[in-house]
């Protein structure tokens, strides 16, 4: 399908050049900002880069300055501790959950299938009340353990169907012959199933890591203090009456640069996570 | 005999073991969050107006209470203007770019591309919105300054003007999700038969509109129905941004469904109230889904 046609040409060309504008230009913006002072940023000449790059401010935003009193390291680590450990979890969960998925036709399997679907689409909204009853009554909403528990509920249902689509890949020969052998179902799937699985691991605990990183509905309506997630805490700094944008840039780009990081680094299995949540399940 | 029973009670041993490891956890979530699910709805019909829960039975009284107000009809508009504008716009931008890529005349721009758009997945609705909102600031607002230094005296408010509000919303979304919309439209390019009958089609001497029209369109619909699904919901489910870039501002002028939800648990503290807004977006996700999840269930157990 590759073609000299000069139209054709012009035409991605032109698409080209809008499409880079557009993408770059509020990333741009976040990081020449977040490296300016602010007498620079007041002077709204938003494209010229920084006289001399201010890399306190990356400093202020981390660990709070008279200017900016929502310092971002307290979120940060609790969105790694939240965010690490439902993202273990939730992969092993899933993976025990996907294998059941795409070894078994039965009507039960049927039936699980479709709640599963459902789940995967169910509106935070819709679950929130019950949520905040049942982490408030146990006191779980005073530690990690409430977010962690919110997180898994709504997301082990997307890692089964993720898990569950690249396992239907897989040939069965290999099962079969540990089978003929005298392997149980559960020796199977540790030892020959998950040992080649391991790229779907990491595409799924990528896709989960970074819906738990971003999100922020529940995270707002869970929030304690001492769990603050980044999220949040990025949501307050909103507004020059309570942060300069400079360092309010400096904290977005600190919120960011976990999951853009592995995007840019592990974009690959990224993108086959997303095509498996979006094509097969 | 025994050797016979003893078999078979391994057997059912090993079906047991089967079903605790496999099944049994997947079960759990489920059942905690179904059972939220229906809680919720219960919620939603009983009396729950302060801190204190109240379960008292109130029926449908709660339900009436929001179509009464007219808060609850302009974030019905809200939400399909969101429906409507997140979708197709995103869906058509996604096709035609996905095919331009599949012509793409230069080498590497296919790449560049898909680094180029799909980056803001990572992001944070919160982070995008940040951004944003940055830009579209009518007095200091980046997209106004750089219009001014122009000579353009501009005549966007954006997000400030309530009228037309809940539009530049939505091109954030667009923005955020077009790169990702890319991706899928061109996996489900790539499928052996579409490509033969491509060729074929050349092979014919029909021009590249024509095959994008009358042969790619009408043999990707799965991934169509794929996409407009994933979006429908994602747009459906718009929160962060609003809340982010216009908190529901100017006044409720771009409020939807699930700020109003928020709002009138927490704020209002009409807890029933708020479930019921919470079942009513349940409701319309779920009726959206329907196509999608009938065609992944028969995908899954074809």
């Amino acid at each position: 399908m590759k073609s000299k046609n000069t139209t054709l040409k012009l035409i991605v060309l032109v698409v080209l050049v809008i499409l880079t504008c557009v993408y770059i230009l509020p990333i741009y913006v976040m990081i020449t900002n977040s490296l300016k002072t602010l007498p620079e940023i007041t002077q709204r000449t938003y494209l010229a880069l920084p006289d001399q790059p201010q890399f306190q401010n990356y400093t202020a935003a981390l660990f709070g300055s008279r200017d900016f009193l929502i310092p971002m390291q307290r979120p940060i680590i609790n969105s790694t501790i939240i965010s690490v450990t439902v993202t273990f979890l939730t992969a092993f969960f899933g993976g025990l959950g996907g294998y059941y998925l795409s070894r078994t036709k039965s009507t039960f399997t049927q039936v699980i299938f479709i709640l599963v679907g459902i789940a995967l689409y169910l509106p935070y909204q819709a679950v929130i009340i019950p949520l905040t009853t049942i982490t408030a009554k146990t006191g779980l909403i005073n530690s990690h353990f409430g977010l962690i528990l919110c997180y898994m509920i709504i997301n082990v249902p997307l890692a089964s169907v993720l898990m569950g689509t690249f396992f239907l890949g897989i040939p069965r020969e290999l099962e079969e012959a540990a089978e003929v052998d005298g392997a149980s179902k559960i020796q199977i799937f540790f030892k020959v199933v998950v040992p080649i699985s391991l790229p779907a691991y990491a595409s799924v605990a990528i896709i989960i890591f970074t819906q738990v990183w971003n999100e922020f509905f529940i995270g707002l309506t869970l929030v304690s203090p001492k769990t603050q997630t980044v999220q949040v805490a990025m949501a307050m700094t909103q507004g020059s009456t309570i942060s300069p944008y400079n360092l309010q840039m400096a904290a977005s780009l600190l919120t960011v640069a976990v999951p853009l990081l592995c995007f840019l680094f592990l974009g690959r299995y990224f993108i086959r996570g997303v095509l498996a949540g979006a094509l097969k399940g | 005999m025994s050797a016979i029973k003893s078999h078979q009670l391994r057997k059912i041993w090993a079906k047991f073991s089967e079903f605790m490891v496999f099944t049994l956890p997947l079960l759990v979530f489920l059942l905690i969050l179904y059972g939220t699910l229906v809680w919720n709805f219960y919620v939603s019909m009983a009396n729950w107006v302060n801190i204190n829960a109240d379960y008292t039975f109130t029926g449908l009284k709660w339900y009436q209470f929001l179509f009464g107000q007219s808060r609850f009809w302009v974030d019905v508009q809200n939400n399909l203007k969101w429906l409507i504008l997140g979708v197709l716009p995103t869906a058509m931008a996604a096709i035609f770019l996905a095919y331009l890529l599949e012509l793409a005349p230069f080498p590497g721009v296919e790449a560049y591309v898909r680094t180029l758009i799909l980056y803001p997945v990572a992001m944070s609705f919160v982070v995008t919105g940040t951004i944003w909102s940055w830009m579209y600031q009518p007095e200091k607002g980046v997209f106004n300054t750089i219009l001014g230094s122009l000579g353009i005296q501009s005549p966007f408010a954006f997000t400030n003007n309530p009228s037309t509000a809940t539009y530049w919303l939505i091109v954030i979304f667009i923005w955020q999700y077009l790169g990702f919309s890319v991706i899928i439209v061109q996996s489900s390019f790539r499928t052996t038969e579409l490509q033969e009958m491509i060729e074929a089609a050349i092979v014919d001497g029909a021009s590249k509109l024509r095959i994008l029209f009358s042969v790619i369109i009408p043999n990707i619909r799965a991934g169509i129905l794929v996409l407009v699904s994933l979006l429908l919901i994602s747009s459906l489910k718009v929160f962060d941004i609003v809340w982010i870039v216009t908190r529901t501002g100017p006044g409720i002028a771009t409020d939807v469904l699930a700020t109003n939800m928020i709002v009138t648990t927490y704020d209002q503290r009409l807890a029933s109230a708020g479930a019921a807004i919470g079942v009513i977006i349940f409701l319309i996700a779920f009726i959206l889904v329907i196509p999608y999840t009938l065609y992944a269930f028969r995908k899954w157990f074809e």
